[in-house]
C-alpha cells in the first residue's frame, strides 16, 4: 500500500509552507489515527520546538541609504587629503603631533595611519569617551564639556547634565552604590581590607572566594567554578592552558577580542564560521575531521567550539541547541562565553542554557563575566570538578595575577544571593522579569515606529542602524541635548554601511523612563529621517511577561 | 595634545574586523557607487563647453586611472591604525584586499572596469591614433599592476617601505 501525505508546518513569522512527503509503510507499519507516523520526524519537530520561538532579524541595507554612506565618507576623505595637502604646504592649521624629521633617521610612525582619526573621527570626536562622574545607574551625570578648536581639545563648562543611561551595560541594575549589596561590601571591606595581595596559589584564597566560587556554581548549576578577577583575562588567560598546538578552535567571526586574542595565545589552529551559521560550522567540522592536521594529516588532539552567548554588536543570540547537537555528533568541545547573557536573559536569569531550557552539564566550558549584570568586576570560568581543577593549577591567573578584591568578591556574593532568592525577598525575579519585559516593550515599539533593529528579541542590546556617519554623530549630540545618554559606533569599529547607535537596556529602567527615550528616539528619528524598515510589524509582545508586584 | 589613532579609535576591539581593508570593497552598494561617482564626473567632463565629446572621454580615463592608481597601488598601508600590528603596512591596497586572495569578485570587477571604460573611450574617440595611445597607456597602468604575477612585486624598489 502506498500512501503519499503531505503535511504543512506553519511557523510563527511567515508561512513558509514546508512540505513532508512520504511514500509506503514506515517503522513497521505503525498505523494510529489513520496516519502514518514516522518518529524520526517526531524527533525533527521536538527538536526544532526552540525555533519557533526564536526570533532574529537582521534586515539588509537599503541601497540609497549605502550610496550615500559611500559619498559621505568619500567627501570626508577628500576634504581630508586638502586638509592634509595644506597643511604639507604650510598654510593648513592642523594641531597633531607630528614627528620631527631628524635627517638620517628612518621615521618611527606612518603619518598615514592617523589620517582616520586626524581628519574624520576627531570631527565626531565629542561623541565618544564622554565623562560621566557618578553611579552609571539608571541615570548617570555626563559632565558638560565644549571645544573652541574644533574639537582637538576640549575644556570643561563647569556643568552636568542628568541624563537617562543608555549606554552602561547594567541589565540586572545592580550598579548602585546603597542597597543591601553596598552594604554588605562595606563591612566586608572593613574586616578583609581593601585588596588581597597575593595569587589564588600563594596566601590569596579567603574563604570568601571559596563562598563565591561555590556560589557561581550553584547558580550556574555546574559541579565547580573558578573566578578571575579581569573579565577580558578570564579569556585570555585560560584558553591557553586548555588547548595548545595540535588542537583545533572553531570560533564564531563575530567573537570579541578577548577571546580572539586567548585563542592566539594558545597556539591551536583557529577557523572562523559564519556568524551564528550552524551549516557553515557543521561544514567546517566536518572538514576538520576528514582533513585533520595540515601537513602531517594526524588527527585533532581537541576540537574547541568556541561561541558567545549574546553577541553585544549585533544583539544576537547564538542557536545553542543546534550547537550542542553539533558538539555530540561529532565530538568537540564547546566554550561557551556568557559574558552578555549571564543573569540578562533566561526564565530565571542563568543565562542562554536557561534561556533554551537546556542541561548545564552538556556545555564543557560555561565562561562568563560579573561585570554586566552583576554590578561587580571579574569573570568565571565553570564546568566538571576535573576542569576546575586542572584550570586552578594550570591557569596563568592562578599563578600570576593576584585574587579577586574582596568588596568585588562580596558584591559578587551579596548579588548572587539575591538572584537566587536566597536573601529571603523576590527581589531577583522581579528584576529578571522587569527586564525581560523591558527589552520586550521596547524593541517592540521602536520596531512599530520604524526603526531597523538587529538581533533577537530577547536581547537585552537593541542596535539600531544609521547607516552614515553625519547621523550617528547628530544623533549623538541631540539625544544628549534631550537628556538620553546612548552610545555610537561608527566605521572603522563597524563595517561601513552599519553605522549603529546601541541602547543597553536595565531591570533598574521604570517605564516611564522607557517611554521619554522612545519619545526622543522617535522625534530624533524623524529629524533625521533614520525610520528606514520596511519589515512589518512585529508579532511578539511584553504581555507575556509577568511582572513581579512590589509585596 | 589629541592621542592619535588606535587608542581612541576601537577597531578590531569587540567584534569588529581587525582590518576593514580586507572587505570593504565589497560591501552591499559600492559597486554601484563606483560606477555613480564615474558617470557623474564624466557628464562634469561633458558639460565643459572647449571639451569635445573625444577628449571628455579621453580624459575620465585617464583621471580615473590616475585616482584610482594613486588608490589602489601607490598608498600602501592603512589611514587607522590596526591592532593587527602593521602586518598590511608594506602592502598597498590591491594587496591587502580579500587577504590577498587572487580572482576574487570584487578584483575582478576593479580590473574590469578600466577595461570597458577603454573600449567606451575608443569608440567615441573614433579610434583617432592620439587618444587612443593615451588611451592605451592609462589602461595598461590600470590592468597591468593588477595582474597575479605583479603581487608584492616592486619595481626598482619604487615605494618598497
Amino acid at each position: 500500500m502506498s500512501m503519499v501525505e503531505t503535511i504543512y508546518m506553519p511557523s510563527e513569522n511567515d508561512f513558509r509552507g514546508k512540505t513532508k512527503k512520504f511514500n509506503g509503510v514506515q517503522n513497521g507499519g505503525k498505523i494510529s489515527n489513520g496516519c502514518h507516523k514516522k518518529t524520526k520526524q517526531v524527533d525533527e519537530e521536538t527538536e526544532k520546538a526552540w525555533e519557533k520561538d526564536f526570533c532574529e532579524t537582521f534586515e539588509e541595507t537599503p541601497m540609497l541609504a549605502a550610496i550615500s554612506t559611500y559619498i559621505g565618507y568619500l567627501i570626508l576623505v577628500a576634504v581630508g587629503h586638502v586638509r592634509e595637502f595644506l597643511k604639507s604646504i604650510g598654510i593648513g592649521v592642523v594641531k597633531c603631533v607630528a614627528e620631527p624629521k631628524i635627517p638620517g633617521f628612518v621615521p618611527l610612525y606612518q603619518t598615514w595611519e592617523s589620517f582616520y582619526s586626524w581628519y574624520v573621527y576627531r570631527r565626531i570626536q565629542d561623541c565618544f569617551c564622554r565623562p560621566v562622574s557618578g553611579v552609571p545607574g539608571a541615570k548617570m551625570v555626563v559632565i558638560d564639556r565644549e571645544s573652541n578648536d574644533h574639537r582637538w581639545s576640549f575644556q570643561y563648562t563647569g556643568g552636568h547634565s542628568t541624563v537617562l543611561n543608555f549606554g552602561s551595560y547594567n541589565y540586572l541594575g545592580f550598579s548602585q552604590n546603597s542597597g543591601p549589596c553596598a552594604e554588605e561590601v562595606e563591612q566586608t571591606i572593613k574586616n578583609y581590607g581593601v585588596s588581597v595581595c597575593g595569587s589564588r596559589q600563594e596566601l590569596g584564597y579567603l574563604d570568601l572566594h571559596k563562598q563565591m566560587d561555590r556560589l557561581v556554581a550553584d547558580y550556574l548549576g555546574v559541579e565547580d567554578a573558578y573566578t578571575v578577577p579581569m573579565g577580558f583575562a578570564t579569556n585570555s588567560m585560560n584558553i591557553p592552558s586548555l588547548v595548545g598546538k595540535g588542537c583545533l578552535i572553531l570560533s564564531d567571526e563575530l567573537n570579541h577580542a578577548s577571546l580572539i586574542l586567548g585563542c592566539r595565545l594558545s597556539g591551536a589552529k583557529i577557523k572562523t564560521f559564519k556568524h551564528n551559521c550552524m551549516k557553515d560550522l557543521e561544514k567546517n567540522l566536518r572538514e576538520a575531521i576528514v582533513d585533520k592536521q595540515p601537513r602531517t594529516h594526524r588527527p585533532w588532539k581537541k576540537i574547541l567550539i568556541v561561541v558567545e552567548g549574546v553577541y553585544s554588536m549585533e544583539g544576537s543570540i547564538v542557536k545553542l541547541p543546534e550547537v550542542l547537537r553539533l558538539k555530540k555528533k561529532y565530538k568537540a568541545y564547546l566554550y561557551l562565553d556568557e559574558a552578555h547573557s549571564i543573569g540578562a536573559i533566561g526564565p530565571h536569569g542563568k543565562g542562554v542554557v536557561d534561556y533554551f531550557g537546556l542541561n548545564p552539564r552538556d556545555v564543557d566550558i560555561m565562561m562568563g563575566t560579573f561585570t554586566k549584570s552583576f554590578g561587580a568586576v571579574g569573570g568565571y570560568i565553570g564546568g566538571s570538578q576535573a576542569l576546575v581543577n586542572h584550570l586552578r593549577l594550570y591557569s596563568h591567573s592562578a599563578i600570576y595575577s593576584s585574587s579577586m578584591a574582596p568588596g568585588v568578591a562580596q558584591q559578587i556574593v551579596s548579588s548572587m544571593n539575591i538572584m537566587l532568592g536566597r536573601d529571603g525577598t523576590r527581589e531577583g525575579e522581579k528584576r529578571i522579569q522587569q527586564l525581560k519585559w523591558n527589552t520586550r516593550y521596547f524593541r517592540r515599539r521602536l520596531q512599530e515606529m520604524g526603526f531597523i533593529l538587529y538581533g533577537n528579541k530577547d536581547s537585552p542590546v537593541v542596535p539600531l542602524l544609521m547607516f552614515m556617519p553625519s547621523k550617528i554623530a547628530k544623533f549623538s549630540r541631540e539625544s544628549l541635548n534631550r537628556g538620553m545618554g546612548v552610545v555610537v559606533v561608527g566605521f572603522p569599529a563597524t563595517p561601513m554601511t552599519k553605522c549603529r547607535a546601541r541602547f543597553c537596556l536595565s531591570a533598574s529602567h521604570t517605564k516611564e523612563m522607557l517611554d521619554e527615550a522612545l519619545q526622543i528616539t522617535s522625534d530624533i528619528g524623524d529629524l533625521l529621517a533614520i525610520k528606514y524598515s520596511k519589515a512589518e510589524p512585529p508579532s511578539y509582545s511584553e504581555n507575556d511577561v509577568p511582572l513581579v508586584e512590589d509585596s | 595634545m589629541v592621542p592619535t589613532g588606535e587608542i581612541t579609535m576601537n577597531i578590531g576591539t569587540a567584534t569588529s574586523e581587525e582590518n576593514p581593508t580586507h572587505s570593504y570593497l565589497g560591501s552591499r552598494g559600492i559597486w554601484i557607487t563606483y560606477v555613480l561617482i564615474l558617470l557623474i564626473t564624466h557628464f562634469m567632463l561633458l558639460t565643459i563647453p572647449f571639451f569635445s565629446v573625444a577628449v571628455a572621454w579621453t580624459l575620465t580615463n585617464v583621471v580615473h586611472c590616475v585616482i584610482t592608481y594613486f588608490m589602489l597601488h601607490v598608498t600602501k598601508g592603512t589611514p587607522w591604525g590596526t591592532p593587527e600590528q602593521g602586518k598590511a603596512r608594506t602592502q598597498t591596497q590591491w594587496e591587502q584586499i580579500d587577504f590577498g586572495q587572487q580572482f576574487t569578485p570584487t578584483k575582478k570587477f576593479l580590473t574590469v572596469v578600466p577595461v570597458a571604460i577603454f573600449f567606451l573611450a575608443s569608440f567615441y574617440t573614433k579610434y583617432d591614433t592620439t587618444h587612443f595611445c593615451i588611451n592605451l597607456i592609462a589602461l595598461g597602468f590600470s590592468v597591468i599592476p593588477k595582474l597575479p604575477q605583479l603581487h608584492g612585486v616592486r619595481i626598482f624598489n619604487i615605494n618598497k617601505w
